[in-house]
């Protein structure tokens, strides 16, 4: 179901003070696609959660939910939460400590007083589903992180609601754990076609899971895209530093080519992707991230794009290493491959990919 | 769409502050009040002349130098006790752990005034039956020991006030960061060096604390002295207060306000003192986050010495006074335990005591008193809770700070400052009275166990109930009430035994027509009549644990009713 957002705002006040979590924000997720609100945490990805779910009511502006209006200010509309049908996981997994993990999940039917044997098989299934069969008459809270996160989704899937929203459900857990309950999400969404709505800060949970993501900043939408448009192509300085390791280069646009702009910059000129937007005079951020600054044994092929730098510190994150090069003055944080016979100090040459190399209008 | 519930909400906050304000600062006020009028019926004209008169008494002086004896030596027997058995319980591997969870509670069921009348027939010098047996056994002429001393008092009292000492020097000691003990054992320290060094040092905050706390429970303490300390003429402040309104000449209440007063300042002051001293601890002994296993100290040789001296503890907090008083009432007179007195038992003490109407109306009237008044306290306390953990106003803290302020107040201090109110009300002399003063001296009891439920009700849990399709009362019903219940149990049980037992209060408020159970086994322990008192007084006990196992069953039922729910 498509989830439609029109100028939302809302105000919260704290110690006097007036913090604006919501900006007329104006957005429409598309039904059956898992969309993710991504930005730092204050910036307003949790209170527009909250305000589809309904445990948050806007100042202003109008939600609609598939075909029904669920809130608006001019129209005196406020559908409660347990009216909206949607689902949710919490946080903090928001599992009830009184009861069994059969309870929990069956919670959501017992409210609508579907009949016993229906609540039974419909819950057993769900259970089987996120692989917990067999723990029905555990008390929930003697479950491990993992399977509690596994019974909150149980329970947000039972209903088989049409929009299920996530708020940071990873965040809880530990690392490894973490990775491998993305990956499970992620079929689990897939398989059901439904449209979910996550909210999250890391931005590798961001970029692994969604169809769409939208970064969001002190109240606004800065820029929606699929995760590769968002990490490739990000149209926002902003956006292009949240996302991913970035080096962030200023400078000014000397001529627009074919298939080329290029800038001049204090490292020198620049060849980045085309920007249809740039022109000639434009000042202008160069952004390229760390894996497409390659260090060149022997003799250079190409001729754009060389740089020659000195090795600042280099630093063995396992994978590879991690670089800081000095080419005038500029610090540039590159990815080496281990293989590479390159130390501290040594004078390299760099190639940077013009394809991947993109502008960011000021 | 919550308008309504919102203004419910604004204005639940400040009738609230007013219900408990009343109840703590009513006395207060009134005390102090009484302190300067020139009589109970008096108005107008204020006066220090009660003051002069009972400050400059020349018995003043020793009474102040008792309760400071008295207090002081309380705090060391209860402290050093409870962190001897902390220690063992906690850090080594003494065996039967469970009896230190049974020691640190069960004695709180066990009446103060049963517990002082027990040590009173074991000890008194005249038919002590420790004494008779020592003197039958070893042919001695006079008695080898006499509780009626300051040193008896004090011993009664440390064991009194052992569980609050254990209760709250055993978690600082479980949540001990053992890598502190562990760096001084790496550096070449043995360990009770390491214990002397290191761990008391680091536990210094958790031991000041339990000594004050205790310090603050003997100056309330009205049991130990009045049964103990009276009958050999020795007086702390009060008893002085008890004699002045209860004993021989007029009663003189403003003279006893005035005496109240010093209680009173001293006691708030060391409370103060107690909770800047419980929140520097927390700072102090900070758990790190990681998961950590104390060390377990092997006791080797000394394990069985040691826990023989534990057993002998829990026997003599717990078996040997229910075991005297149940002895004591079937005899007639104080005659060691023997084949002779075992043909003498009979139930006349019981009987007599079941047609006596005195008796019988004061137990009626502390049921009453322990159902009634918990049953309002709790929910009184469910209110105050509410507020402090959920809506966390800076008027919720004035409530917070409101209703913790009775927890200082020493009980007969704040029964002449109710007595200077209830005068000048028709609740005077009628059982509401009484149930007034149980709840504004006994509401920490009740708040304590429910705002640690509603802490642990999430707003995540009442919101994702919500989100499932559970309106606010399905809601109320499924999640809010069955997680309160195991908070409201515990309140409602720690209320009721309190009530049932309540003396301190009740020697002042009780009057004829309104006799409580503790106040008549006071009677019976000033005339001497034990029998009847230690029948009274193991119907007492057993009323209290009734209620206690109904109040638990009640709550696993209700419990269960929402597991059923299916």
């Amino acid at each position: 179901m498509e989830i439609r957002i029109k100028s939302v705002s809302k105000d919260f006040f704290s110690e006097g003070k007036r913090i604006r979590a919501l900006a007329n924000v104006d957005l429409t997720i598309p039904a059956n696609q898992i969309f993710t609100l991504l930005g730092p945490s204050g910036c307003g990805k949790t209170t527009l959660l909250r305000c589809i779910v309904g445990l948050e009511t806007p100042d202003s502006g109008e939600i609609a939910i598939g075909e029904e209006i669920v809130w608006s200010k001019e129209k005196h509309i406020f559908v409660p939460p347990e009216k909206r049908g949607l689902s949710m996981v919490f946080q903090t997994y928001a599992i009830w400590p009184h009861m069994t993990v059969f309870d929990n999940v069956a919670y959501p039917l017992q409210t609508r007083k579907e009949p016993r044997d229906e609540i039974r098989s419909k819950v057993e299934k769900t259970l089987r589903f996120v692989q917990l069969e067999g723990l029905e008459n555990r008390p929930a809270t003697k479950l491990s992180g993992g399977q509690q996160q596994r019974v909150a989704l149980a329970r947000a899937l039972v209903p088989e609601p049409k929009v299920i929203l996530f708020d940071e459900p990873l965040s809880n857990l530990d690392a490894k754990l973490r990775e491998e309950t993305r990956k499970e999400l992620r079929s689990f969404l897939t398989e059901l076609r439904i449209t979910a709505v996550y909210v999250t800060h890391d931005r590798i949970e961001a970029l692994s899971l969604s169809d769409a993501i939208a970064v969001m900043k002190d109240g606004n939408m800065v820029e929606i895209g699929t995760p590769k448009k968002i990490y490739f192509d990000s149209e926002h300085r902003f956006v292009a530093d949240f996302i991913g390791r970035a080096n962030l280069i200023d400078g000014k646009v000397t001529a627009v080519e074919d298939s080329y702009t290029i800038v001049d910059s204090s490292i020198g000129t620049i060849t980045c992707q085309k920007s249809p937007e740039a022109t000639v005079g434009n000042e202008v951020s160069l952004c390229i991230r760390p894996e497409f600054i390659k260090v060149i044994e022997g003799e250079a092929s190409e001729h754009r794009n060389i740089f020659r730098g000195r090795v600042e510190s280099l630093l063995f994150i396992g994978e590879a290493y991690e670089g800081e090069i000095i080419i005038a003055d500029t610090l540039l944080i590159t990815r080496i491959e281990p293989t590479t016979a390159v130390k501290e100090g040594d004078e390299i040459a760099l190639s940077l990919d013009p394809d991947h190399c993109f502008v960011l209008l000021k | 769409m919550n308008r309504a519930m919102l203004n419910t909400r604004t204005a639940l906050t400040p009738s609230l502050i007013a219900i408990v304000g009343f109840l703590t600062v009513c006395p207060v006020f009134m005390l102090v009040f009484g302190s300067l009028s020139e009589g109970i019926g008096a108005f107008g004209k204020l006066t220090l002349e009660k003051y002069i008169q009972s400050y400059t008494d020349p018995a003043f002086a020793g009474i102040i130098v008792n309760t400071v004896i008295f207090t002081i030596g309380s705090a060391f027997v209860a402290t050093l006790l409870a962190l001897f058995l902390a220690y063992l319980n906690t850090r080594t591997n003494i065996p039967f752990k469970f009896l230190f969870r049974i020691i640190s509670i069960i004695p709180m069921m066990i009446p103060h005034i049963l517990f002082s009348v027990s040590w009173v027939l074991l000890l008194n010098p005249s038919n002590g039956l420790i004494n008779l047996f020592l003197k039958q056994f070893l042919n001695l002429q006079n008695s080898p020991f006499n509780i009626y001393t300051l040193g008896g008092m004090i011993l009664v009292e440390g064991l009194l006030d052992l569980p609050i000492a254990y209760l709250i020097l055993a978690p600082a000691m479980a949540a001990f960061d053992v890598s502190l003990e562990e760096s001084s054992k790496v550096s070449g320290a043995s360990n009770l060096r390491t214990l002397i060094k290191v761990t008391l040092p680091v536990l210094r905050p958790a031991i000041l604390a339990s000594f004050i706390l205790v310090i603050v429970r003997s100056l309330a303490s009205f049991a130990v002295p009045s049964i103990i300390g009276m009958p050999g003429r020795i007086y702390v402040l009060a008893t002085h207060i008890y004699r002045i309104i209860a004993t021989g000449f007029a009663a003189d209440f403003g003279m006893a306000a005035a005496v109240g007063m010093s209680a009173l300042a001293a006691s708030i002051a060391l409370i103060y003192l107690y909770r800047y001293l419980t929140s520097e601890s927390e700072k102090y002994v900070t758990i790190s986050s990681r998961g950590y296993r104390p060390t377990v100290i092997d006791l080797k040789n000394a394990k069985y010495p040691l826990f023989g001296i534990v057993g002998l503890l829990s026997f003599v907090l717990i078996v040997l006074p229910v075991l005297v008083l149940f002895y004591t009432s079937l005899v007639p007179y104080s005659i060691v335990p023997s084949a002779k007195a075992f043909s003498m038992m009979t139930w006349k003490n019981w009987l007599e005591v079941l047609r006596d109407p005195i008796s019988l109306l004061s137990l009626k009237n502390s049921v009453f008193l322990g159902i009634v008044g918990a049953t309002l306290g709790v929910i009184l306390s469910i209110f105050v809770s509410y507020v402090i953990v959920k809506v966390r106003t800076p008027a919720a803290g004035v409530l917070e700070s409101l209703s913790f302020l009775s927890f200082s107040f020493p009980g007969i201090v704040i029964g002449v400052g109710f007595m200077w109110f209830f005068v000048r009300t028709p609740l005077y002399a009628t059982i509401w009275s009484l149930l007034i003063g149980y709840i504004a001296t006994y509401l920490p009891y009740g708040i304590r166990p429910l705002t640690s439920a509603f802490v642990q009700i999430h707003s995540h849990l009442e919101e994702s109930s919500r989100v499932c399709g559970g309106g606010t009362l399905y809601t109320l019903r499924r999640i809010v009430v069955p997680l309160l219940i195991p908070g409201i149990v515990s309140g409602w049980i720690l209320m009721a035994t309190m009530f049932v037992r309540e003396l301190t209060l009740s020697v002042v408020l009780s009057r004829p027509g309104t006799e409580v159970l503790a106040v008549q086994i006071l009677r019976f322990a000033e005339d001497g009549l034990w029998g009847k008192l230690s029948a009274l007084g193991i119907m007492m006990i057993f009323i209290s644990t009734l209620i206690v196992v109904i109040a638990f069953l009640i709550g696993t039922r209700l419990t269960k009713m929402e597991e059923s729910h299916r």
